[in-house]
């Protein structure tokens, strides 16, 4: 028990973290190039190890493309360096004014860290398309798929029963729900896809015998093909359902989540719909939603550019936040460095298009918002108290520091001091 | 050596020094002279439109010159052209501006393609361009759109061809497309027709002709239109309104085509050209006042920011900054082995001197730009030698021993050297993209992140001073030593409170406009890197876990770790904040970790410690004395 304490509590673990976190960062930037962003982050710093190899881009991955580095992960260093900072605490506190600085550090290191993997867990991104004079009242994320059956026989408001894609992808076929008269069953599924006229394929390609919707009215099938992590490339996740009743298969459809109605410059594709019991169902793999309580309408989009260039100026988007055709309805100007804040969901401008008729919002929720605000707030302190002092000690208070004019003023200060009084005692005798 | 005398050799010695430094300035802050009669100053005075934003013309020929020659004189033969006499030819005389070398063509392949041997000289004409252009533009038709994916012929190709896109997008600016060849026939010739439109009975056979001649004027005029990339016509009301867009010449004779109308502008910048190239140089300057008055009535006068500018160009404050920086960095290396005090004063004082110039130049340039001094990537450059140089004046003032001034003299050279090497893209004073508009954050995060850049690089380098007097010249007596590594520890203390408030500034910036703390974005990870690193360097000092050696080591691995942050997050243009690839940029990073790797290797080789005997004692007497404080004071 000893020896675990002195381990986790040593400084020698602390410079070892602190190293081994600085060539994971490294690395975890460097791979960005090849993965995006997201995909390394995941890799990187959302998990306990990471296999960093020899990027075949490289000059001389022929003879150079073994070389590969296992690298403990951000989910595991992180906890180590909580770990090893509260040993430490207990290990080495003293207390006293000239160690209050450390705490401080410290305790805000500890808090930022918690609060990072908070954010990790649970911050969602999304985006948002709108046209001028369009409204909405949903988000998309950039990353998750679901996959949907939407109940519209009640003409007043859809009902939407929702599965992550995660469900099917790991296995599980039978998707079913007591308000649903009938079950799916996923028969094929692919994280990225090909998807093309049956006709139009090489020799050998699957008919997958699609009876329904789009891939029935168009002959389609489609293929595995492999996943793209590029920035701002994004999977073409399809998968094959049957619709099975308690009577009986119903037909099969091929869902994807490029079978959209609303893009810019992209194919508008029609609703797959069908009906049970006389009520219209409509079956779909899409981006993952968020419902907002309210709808989003933009009313004007601006794009100004600096005189004689390409060069933005400004991008701004007007946009009014209420119940379509409400009165009460709240605006809001989304520019750039000035964001909509809305149901815990942060709006920022983050594209166009369309010739400047259409505006993109990128969407981001993160409970963990303030955590780093507070916990820089007491770093920052932390370390002023503790280089101040340690600065003023050592500059100002240390006798080795003192320099020569100063000591040789005093001197001279000292030694005229007696005289100075002469003349006043002078009098007085 | 009593060290509170200088003797008469030590005063003349310094006072050479600094009169080479003052006359260095005079040269750089004295107007440019130019051995004509032609009023050149005048004409690049004049302002212009172009980048967005409005600038003397004198800024478009140093920046086109830069770009395209990579320097800013033009040497042909025996005679030589500032780039204010170069650009006045190049605008009123294209013909003859034509036959001037000033396309620096370095890669033999290209070369090759032009017919010229390489090993003979660099700089070639347009005349001697055109020959070859089919072959040149077949060649540009294969160069892959990404900068990653060129070869280096392919990015020299790419060079040439932007140099030339450049200068043909300039060429048009103040005469008009040569109209059936001549280019001092056109606006007559444009007259004429103008004044025959109107005197002539619309049914006749003259005027048929006279149309047709005007919409094949106007067909030249439309193409010089599109690719002027140069106005210099402002509207007649409402062009001091900051996204006012000025006209080009081809737009506003093409105007001229339909209305019948010249704008008065337009007309004295043809008869100005034809003066210059009559070689009248009376009438030459008569048309410049009009045209300057011209401009003041539109509300551009040629004076104010414009004329500012012009006097920022001319002194070129930070090529002499480091070119002082040069100095003292001599004059503190020699305070190692002589003169101790003497050196160490003149280099401190110098450099007072060169940081004075350095800080004018720095936020005169901030003035212009309307903005913070850090913006760009040039701009980064210029502070994180001025935030070096800064911290080293503060070090120098306590101490001085002219072992921060060593250290610090190299790092605000070589920014500044980076940062006119930087200057090669085009003008340094670009305009604000919207994404980055936020002048709050440009003026907390960024100086913060930046100079968190100027104290590693200070660490560092003072680590290289201590390893290299340690090792090999002289050895570092023990005070001295202390010293330096208390300097080190409290420079290393300095960066992590910047590194890490300024990243933290910026984590906020990005909640507060994109909605997200942290992204690890190749940037922000750079920040990432630079702070932990600086965290580790004073926990293995804590703990004592690496000797002062070791712990320079580290400090010089710093050096490597902020060249990342600073230069190698841009090259992967990924994220937020990629600001382009740069291609070149990376071989000298490349170079600049070797150079640091060496460095820190050099401290596990035995010490050779050439000079020995002499140094050690003047060094005693150079740093001891200061530290103590006891031995003149006693």
């Amino acid at each position: 028990m000893k020896q675990i304490q002195k381990f986790f509590s040593s400084i020698r673990l602390t410079v070892l973290l602190l190293a081994v976190s600085t060539v994971l960062v490294f690395f975890g930037t460097l791979d960005q190039v090849h993965y995006g962003i997201f995909h390394t982050q995941q890799r990187y710093f959302e998990s306990l190890f990471v296999v960093w190899s020899y990027p075949v881009q490289w000059p001389g991955h022929e003879r150079l493309g073994w070389i590969e580095l296992p690298l403990p992960g951000g989910y595991l260093v992180g906890p180590l360096l909580v770990i090893n900072l509260v040993f430490a605490h207990f290990r080495y506190y003293r207390s006293g004014w000239r160690k209050s600085g450390i705490i401080l550090i410290h305790a805000g290191l500890v808090l930022l860290l918690v609060g990072q993997l908070w954010t990790q867990l649970r911050q969602k991104e999304y985006f948002m398309w709108l046209a001028e004079g369009e409204s909405n009242n949903y988000v998309e994320s950039f990353h998750t798929d679901e996959l949907v059956v939407i109940d519209r026989s009640n003409p007043e408001r859809d009902r939407v029963y929702s599965w992550p894609v995660e469900a099917f992808s790991r296995g599980q076929t039978e998707l079913r729900h007591p308000g649903l008269p009938f079950r799916l069953r996923v028969v094929g599924f692919a994280q990225n896809a090909a998807i093309f006229p049956l006709d139009q394929g090489p020799p050998n390609t699957p008919d997958l015998n699609v009876t329904r919707g789009i891939g029935a009215d168009r002959n389609l099938t489609f293929i595995q093909i492999a996943p793209t992590f590029r920035e701002g490339e994004r999977n073409v996740t399809t998968a094959l359902v049957d619709v099975v009743t308690p009577d009986g298969p119903r037909g099969r459809w091929i869902v994807s989540n490029v079978f959209r109605q609303r893009d810019p410059m992209r194919e508008f594709f029609p609703r797959q719909t069908f009906e049970v019991d006389g009520r219209e169902f409509e079956v779909a793999l899409r981006f993952e939603r968020r419902y907002l309580p309210e709808s989003v309408k933009l009313r004007e989009f601006r794009h100004d550019r600096y005189p004689g260039t390409d060069i933005p100026f400004n991008f701004s988007s007007e946009v009014t936040l209420g119940d379509p055709g409400s009165d009460d309805a709240r605006r809001a100007l989304i520019y750039m460095n000035h964001p909509l804040r809305y149901d815990d969901l942060t709006f920022y401008q983050a594209s166009f298009a369309e010739g400047d008729t259409m505006s993109m919002f990128q969407v981001v929720g993160n409970p963990a918002r303030w955590i780093p605000y507070w916990s820089t707030l007491i770093i920052t302190l932390g370390l002023l108290l503790q280089f101040g002092l340690s600065f003023i000690s050592r500059f100002y208070l240390t006798p080795a520091a003192v320099p020569v004019p100063v000591a040789a003023e005093s001197l001279t200060a000292t030694a005229a001091r007696p005289a100075d009084r002469q003349p006043a005692a002078g009098p007085a005798k | 050596m009593n060290p509170e005398r200088t003797t008469l050799l030590q005063r003349i010695v310094v006072g050479v020094i600094f009169l080479f430094a003052g006359l260095l300035f005079l040269r750089h802050a004295m107007p440019e002279r130019h051995d004509t009669d032609f009023d050149i100053a005048a004409f690049v005075a004049l302002p212009v439109q172009e980048g967005g934003r409005i600038k003397p013309a004198d800024t478009v020929a140093r920046t086109t010159l830069l770009v395209i020659a990579n320097r800013t004189t033009v040497r042909d033969g025996d005679e030589r052209l500032g780039a204010a006499e170069w650009f006045t030819e190049f605008s009123l005389d294209p013909a003859r501006a034509v036959e001037r070398p000033v396309f620096r063509v370095e890669h033999p392949e290209v070369a090759g393609i032009l017919g010229i041997p390489a090993d003979e000289r660099m700089y070639v004409s347009l005349a001697e361009i055109l020959p070859h252009f089919d072959t040149l533009r077949a060649q540009w038709e294969s160069i892959p759109e990404e900068s990653q994916l060129r070869s280096s012929y392919e990015a020299a190709l790419a060079k040439l061809r932007d140099a030339v896109g450049l200068y043909d997008s300039l060429s048009h600016a103040y005469t008009g497309p040569p109209v059936l060849g001549r280019a001092d026939t056109g606006l007559r010739m444009l007259r004429r027709a103008l004044n025959d439109r109107t005197n002539l009975d619309p049914d006749s056979e003259e005027a048929r002709t006279v149309e047709n001649a005007l919409s094949l004027f106007a067909g030249h005029f439309t193409r010089a239109a599109r690719s002027t990339a140069l106005s210099t016509i402002p509207p007649l009301e409402g062009g001091d309104e900051p996204l006012a867009e000025w006209s080009n010449l081809g737009s506003v004779l093409l105007e001229a085509t339909q209305t019948g109308e010249l704008d008065p502008l337009a007309v004295t910048y043809a008869e100005m050209a034809a003066a210059y190239r009559a070689g009248d140089a009376a009438e030459f300057n008569s048309r410049i006042k009009d045209a300057a008055n011209l401009l003041a009535a539109r509300g551009h006068a040629p004076a104010g920011k414009i004329a500012f500018e012009r006097f920022f160009n001319q002194l070129s404050p930070f090529t002499y900054a480091a070119v002082v920086y040069l100095l003292v960095f001599l004059a503190a290396a020699a305070s190692w082995t002589v003169w101790p005090r003497v050196f160490a004063n003149t280099a401190f004082r110098l450099m007072a001197a060169a940081f004075a110039v350095h800080t004018f130049g720095m936020f005169a340039h901030a003035y212009l730009m309307g903005r913070p001094p850090v913006t760009n990537l040039y701009t980064s450059a210029i502070f994180v030698g001025w935030g070096t140089v800064l911290l080293c004046l503060f070090l120098e003032k306590r101490f001085r021993n002219g072992l921060a001034a060593a250290a610090a003299a190299p790092v605000g050279f070589c920014t500044l050297i980076i940062a006119y090497h930087l200057s090669f893209t085009g003008d340094t004073v670009e305009v604000m993209r919207a994404v980055l508009d936020s002048n709050f954050w440009l003026a907390t995060h960024v100086p913060t992140v930046t100079i968190g850049y100027s104290a590693n690089f200070l660490a560092g380098s003072l680590a290289i001073v201590y390893l290299l007097r340690d090792r090999i010249f002289g050895g570092l007596p023990a005070p001295s030593a202390r010293l330096l590594e208390g300097m080190v520890y409290g420079v290393v203390c300095f960066a992590l409170l910047f590194s890490f408030v300024g990243t933290v500034l910026g984590g906020i910036w990005a909640d507060q406009s994109w909605g997200r703390f942290w992204g690890w974005d190749p940037k922000e990870n750079g920040a990432l890197m630079i702070v932990l690193w600086n965290a580790l360097i004073l926990h293995a000092r804590w703990a004592k876990l690496a000797a002062p050696t070791g712990i320079m080591q580290l400090a010089i691995f710093g050096n490597i770790i902020t060249a990342w942050s600073w230069f190698g997050t841009n090259m992967l243009g990924v994220g937020l904040h990629a600001y382009g690839f740069m291609d070149a940029a990376f071989f000298w990073l490349l170079a600049f970790v070797i150079s640091q790797l060496a460095c820190i290797a050099g401290g596990w080789l035995p010490r050779l410690r050439f000079f020995n005997v002499r140094h050690e004692a003047a060094t005693q007497t150079g740093a001891a004395e200061k530290l103590s404080g006891q031995s003149t004071a006693g």
